[in-house]
């Protein structure tokens, strides 16, 4: 069951990656959290620990509908341009997430070694998606992408401790959990209000932060 | 402690003799000028003229230009108070050595300069700031003269320049450094007229110009006696002779005549520089002090190989 | 690690001297300075920075542990600031404040190096486990620190080319304040020159000592021609520090070059005549600036041009500006002359025990600080003259009144002070010895320092006087006995009348000699140094007549021309540069921040 989930990981990040469209982007968010999800589920059955179930509870409510049906309505509400501006075109994202995927193979092969080989693979997955989150947040043009690129990096990070460490403290989860909430809607308000003001959220049009 | 009758003696015979060289000198140019000129003893007369003058000071005037004549007399005197003239050391070689004397001098030359400024006319500006000048770019040419010389004699006592010695290379050197200014120390031609009032030409006499009647007395003694020491110091190193060491009258007597003669000569020397040139530009006397530094430099290295 | 202990050895002792006998005295003129000019909260933050700037100084002397050492000189160094700019509103300061702040703060940079260097040798920061460590460093690496220490203390003592900043900011500060940072701030770097140099390194390196020498001589000479340029006489003052900042440093380098070449006799007294001249000059221009702060009082202007004849109206603050001038032109019988007659006889001691290159070296030196010495005599006859005598130029100077009762008994007791270093030089000289001695670790017990009778080398036999008791005896006798003289033969008071006019009718104010026809001869004569050029501007009614002419004449800042605006310039082109790294892309931004953490992650498992 585990190399499925790991492959859907794997393969609603490559999605991300070439997603032209905002939308899109958030649809393949969520078939990332929600492999995420069934990841974490499994481990709480295997495991038995009441808090693994909570914790994919609130990752299902939070992070599988709340927060993308979220950004769908403010997409909707500001009516932007759904483009999702790309500064690196799909075909070479694609070419940097294969690239990315094999660097953070060989580099956790470097320190985990050949023994434990789910690991090493998990914390591979997990360290691929940093890597795609900070290239969403570098290389696409709007204001959205950034945030994406932000709870990517959160689900990433989430995974590689949940695969190396058998999960954060829990409170430490719940806490990571109602901030990201709470970040993503004030990263909405801001986007809403970034779009009253400029009527785009094309950040690279932002540049009065020089030297 | 220093003997008060050796200090009278040595008072009294500067006092007395230092007018008589400045006029032998206006009378030897006189003479070259072809002219009889005014006797030798003039500057004698001139004085007692001085003294039975009144004086006239300038509204503008405090109490630095009353009290300067007798600040500037006074550090002339001590000055003359260290030369040996009679006597091996000088009476108060005790107290004080050449380095001493420069500072001493430049006491009194201090004093001079405020003296002239307080007036409030330009001519006394005009004296101070070239004075100034030339006194400050003559210093480094009697520094280098001392040590030279105290270099090859081994201190810079006056008396240790005395010992009966042959003039070396680089004592006759120092002493013509040394000549060339006591020229700009004496005020002489090519550095000063003193015959002259045009505030174009003037240094010493600019700044003794407001003084009249027994100040201007005092300013005038302290400059012969001035020069009398600067001669007699150049003197004694280009021609050194034994002093006399004992009130023993012929020995005494020796000494007299040597040293009349030989000042006698230096000022001949004197009054044909003074005819044979003509003053120089200000501005210019920069460069003379220049050409005395440089012979002073050349003296010390001399002093170093030992030549 | 830190520890506040105090070392209380007799080096330190006489800096605690120097700074209580200038800082008193100062404190006492403030209460007259302060007064009515500012408001009450004004000058109760200027008693707070006063004590807090002078215990400071006594701290940096004391200090025992070098981390304490360098905290009490950052507060010196700050409140000094603070006190820079007491009078913010003048653009001036501010100015004066941030050159100053930045100059001590790069000095003290080269400090922190040269004491973390120190630390990794002895493992410790306190003066005396350091000694230890020092005896066994290699060279290169005394040298490396000699090369700290000088740039670190030269900074704030003022030494040329890292003076700027001294005449700009010893002007701006209040009187007192002046005269405590002229007189006792540049010389705590002194102390450290000789704390760190003599006492801790060893000095056994001659080029040290020639080094110093050298850097002093041109100290002496640039400080010297600025001040005969100029016309304020604050800076003028300022400038004359410089000067004799060269002179103590005389002192101190043909002490080290002494004591490296093994000549204890020759070593103590070159460093005695040093540190004599560094509390007289600690004297001395401490009383010029407290009476230059009291001409500032009553006449609005610090510009010698529209001053003058302030003796009648102030003869008090005269009589004092006149003594510390007296003083600072090694006038006899003062306490310049005994400490420039020192330095000069220790210049020729040098010249007749060493042999070879070194003797013209030191000759030559010798006539240069003469000429200084003749300079400053000539600069400080126009700072005095033109202040105080003649007619006065302007109406603020007519009407000028004398100094309050405060500010005069602070200039009184420093020119007291001067009059009786002077005449005490022998048993001064005594205890200087004491200092010197335990600043070179020698024992001076056996060594005769006096100023009658002290062999100059033990092969010549000829021996070296200098009685200034009765050197000042005969000068006062005779000039009091000449003035008897002229009592006497007097028959008629002395006329007045005008001054000799050459037949104009209408002479005033305008037609006396002004400061910058003074100082004339001397910038043609070192025009090559100071480069002065002209701007003049006719404006014509026809081209015969000329209605107005403006004449101006500027001396060119060698120093921050060629030195400090290069420098400046560099830097802020390179500043420039660097901002292309920042065109203001977002993206550009996060992409810098995530390489960096890569980067960091991936090589990290290779430490």
């Amino acid at each position: 069951m585990q190399p499925l989930i790991i492959f859907g990981i794997l393969a609603a990040t490559y999605l991300m990656v070439v997603a032209k469209r905002t939308p899109a982007l958030i649809r393949s968010f969520r078939y990332q959290s929600f492999c995420l999800f069934l990841a974490t589920l499994f481990m709480a059955i295997k495991e038995g620990h009441p808090e693994l179930y909570i914790v994919s509870g609130l990752l299902f409510v939070l992070k599988v509908s709340a927060i993308p049906y979220f950004l769908l309505r403010m997409i909707k509400k500001i009516q932007a341009n759904e483009d999702l501006g790309l500064l690196v075109n799909t075909q070479l994202s694609l070419i940097w997430a294969l690239g990315f995927t094999y660097l953070s193979w060989v580099f956790s092969a470097h320190l985990l070694g050949q023994v434990n080989q789910t690991q090493t693979i998990i914390m591979a997955v997990s360290f691929f998606i940093v890597l795609s989150g900070m290239f969403l947040m570098i290389f696409r043009m709007t204001a959205l992408a950034q945030i994406i690129g932000v709870l990517v990096m959160e689900n990433g990070l989430f995974l590689l401790a949940s695969a190396v460490s058998g999960g954060m403290p829990f409170l430490v989860e719940i806490a990571i959990f109602f901030d990201v909430f709470v970040s993503v809607v004030i990263m909405g308000v801001f986007v809403y209000r970034i779009n009253k003001l400029f009527t785009h959220i094309d950040v690279n049009k932002l540049s009065r932060l020089r030297g | 402690m220093p003997k008060i009758p050796a200090i009278l003696i040595q008072l009294f015979i500067f006092l007395s003799l230092a007018p008589f060289f400045s006029g032998l000198v206006s009378k030897i140019k006189n003479n070259i000028r072809m002219r009889k000129g005014q006797s030798v003893f003039q500057p004698y007369f001139n004085l007692a003229k001085l003294f039975n003058k009144n004086e006239v000071i300038s509204e503008n005037a405090s109490w630095i230009f009353r009290i300067a004549p007798f600040v500037v007399f006074s550090s002339s005197l001590t000055a003359a108070l260290l030369i040996p003239l009679f006597f091996v050391s000088g009476p108060m070689n005790g107290f004080a050595d050449f380095l001493a004397l420069i500072f001493i001098l430049g006491l009194g030359r201090f004093f001079l300069a405020l003296a002239a400024l307080d007036t409030g006319s330009s001519f006394g500006g005009m004296g101070s700031s070239r004075e100034m000048f030339i006194s400050g770019l003559a210093e480094p040419v009697l520094c280098l003269v001392v040590f030279s010389l105290g270099m090859e004699f081994g201190s810079t006592n006056i008396a240790a320049f005395n010992g009966l010695h042959a003039a070396t290379v680089s004592s006759v050197i120092a002493a013509i450094a040394l000549f060339l200014a006591a020229i700009a120390e004496t005020s002489r031609i090519p550095v000063d007229n003193q015959e002259t009032h045009l505030e174009l030409t003037m240094v010493h006499e600019a700044m003794v110009l407001e003084y009249s009647g027994k100040r201007l007395a005092f300013m005038e003694m302290a400059s012969y006696i001035k020069q009398m020491i600067w001669f007699s110091l150049i003197v004694q190193i280009i021609f050194p002779s034994a002093l006399p060491d004992s009130l023993f009258l012929p020995e005494v007597g020796m000494w007299v005549l040597w040293y009349l003669a030989k000042m006698s000569v230096l000022v001949f020397i004197v009054a044909v520089v003074e005819i044979s040139v003509a003053k120089m530009r200000l501005f210019r006397v920069a460069d003379f002090l220049g050409f005395a530094f440089t012979l002073a430099i050349i003296s010390s290295v001399c002093a170093i190989l030992g030549v | 690690m830190i520890n506040f202990n105090l070392l209380f050895d007799p080096l330190s002792l006489f800096f605690i001297f120097v700074i209580c006998l200038v800082s008193v005295p100062s404190a006492i003129y403030s209460l007259g300075y302060l007064r009515g000019h500012y408001r009450g909260a004004k000058i109760t933050l200027a008693w707070t920075l006063l004590v807090i700037f002078v215990l400071s100084m006594l701290f940096v002397v004391t200090a025992e542990n070098l981390l304490f050492f360098l905290i009490s000189w950052e507060i010196m160094s700050l409140v000094s600031y603070f006190l820079v700019i007491f009078d913010a509103k003048q653009e001036k300061s501010t100015t004066a404040g941030a050159v100053y702040i930045v100059m001590t703060h790069a000095g003290t940079a080269f400090l922190i190096a040269a004491f973390l260097l120190l630390y990794r040798y002895a493992h410790s920061f306190d003066i005396l486990a350091i000694k230890q460590a020092c005896l066994i460093m290699p060279q290169q690496d005394k040298n490396i620190l000699f090369f700290l220490f000088l740039v670190g203390f030269g900074t704030k003592a003022g030494i040329v080319p890292l003076h700027i900043w001294l005449p700009m900011a010893h002007p701006q500060a209040p009187s007192h304040i002046s005269s405590i940072m002229s007189g006792v701030m540049i010389k705590t770097a002194i102390y450290g020159m000789i704390r760190f140099i003599i006492f801790l390194l060893g000095a056994n390196s001659s080029w040290w000592g020639i080094l110093i020498i050298i850097l002093a001589v041109i100290s002496c000479l640039a400080g010297i021609i600025y001040a005969l340029m100029e016309q304020d006489i604050k800076k003028l003052l300022a400038y004359s520090s410089v000067e004799n900042i060269g002179v103590i440093l005389l002192g101190v380098g043909l002490g080290v070059l002494f004591f490296s070449m093994q000549m204890p006799y020759l070593a103590i007294f070159s460093l005695i005549a040093g540190l004599y001249h560094l509390v007289n000059h600690a004297i001395f221009k401490g009383l010029l600036f407290l009476a230059a702060g009291s001409v500032y009082r009553a006449c609005g202007t610090r510009n010698m041009e529209k001053l003058g004849g302030l003796i009648k109206n102030m003869p008090q603050t005269a009589f004092c500006f006149l003594l510390g001038s007296m003083a600072i032109s090694a006038l006899p019988p003062l306490n310049g002359f005994v400490s420039e007659w020192l330095i000069l006889q220790a210049f020729f001691l040098g010249a007749i025990s060493f042999s070879g290159g070194v003797r013209l070296f030191l000759v030559i030196s010798a006539a240069m600080l003469a000429l200084a010495a003749g300079l400053a005599a000539a600069c400080f006859v126009k700072a005095f003259g033109i202040t105080f005598l003649a007619l006065p130029r302007s109406r603020s100077a007519a009407e000028a009144k004398e100094a309050p009762l405060s500010m005069r008994i602070g200039m009184f007791f420093l020119a007291i002070t001067a009059v009786v270093f002077g005449l005490f030089a022998a048993p001064i000289m005594r205890l200087l010895a004491k200092v010197a001695g335990s600043a070179m670790n020698m024992d001076v017990s056996a060594m005769k320092f006096s100023l009658n009778n002290f062999t100059l080398c033990p092969q010549a036999g000829n021996n070296i006087y200098l009685g200034i008791p009765l050197l000042a005896v005969v000068i006062i006798a005779l000039s009091v006995l000449s003035f008897i003289g002229y009592m006497i033969f007097n028959r008629r008071k002395p006329l007045l009348n005008k001054v000799w006019d050459c037949g104009y009718y209408k002479v005033d104010a305008r037609n006396e000699y002004t400061a910058t026809a003074f100082s004339k001869p001397f910038r043609i004569a070192f025009g090559f140094f100071l480069m002065p050029y002209r701007k003049s501007q006719k404006i014509r009614e026809s081209f015969y007549h000329v209605k107005t002419f403006a004449y101006e004449t500027h001396t060119t800042m060698v120093f921050r021309k060629y030195i400090y605006d290069p420098g400046l310039a560099l830097i802020f082109k390179a500043a420039k540069n660097m901002r292309r790294l920042q065109p203001g892309s977002i993206h550009l931004y996060l992409a810098y921040i995530f390489i960096t953490v890569l980067l960091l992650v991936v090589f990290m498992s290779k430490f």
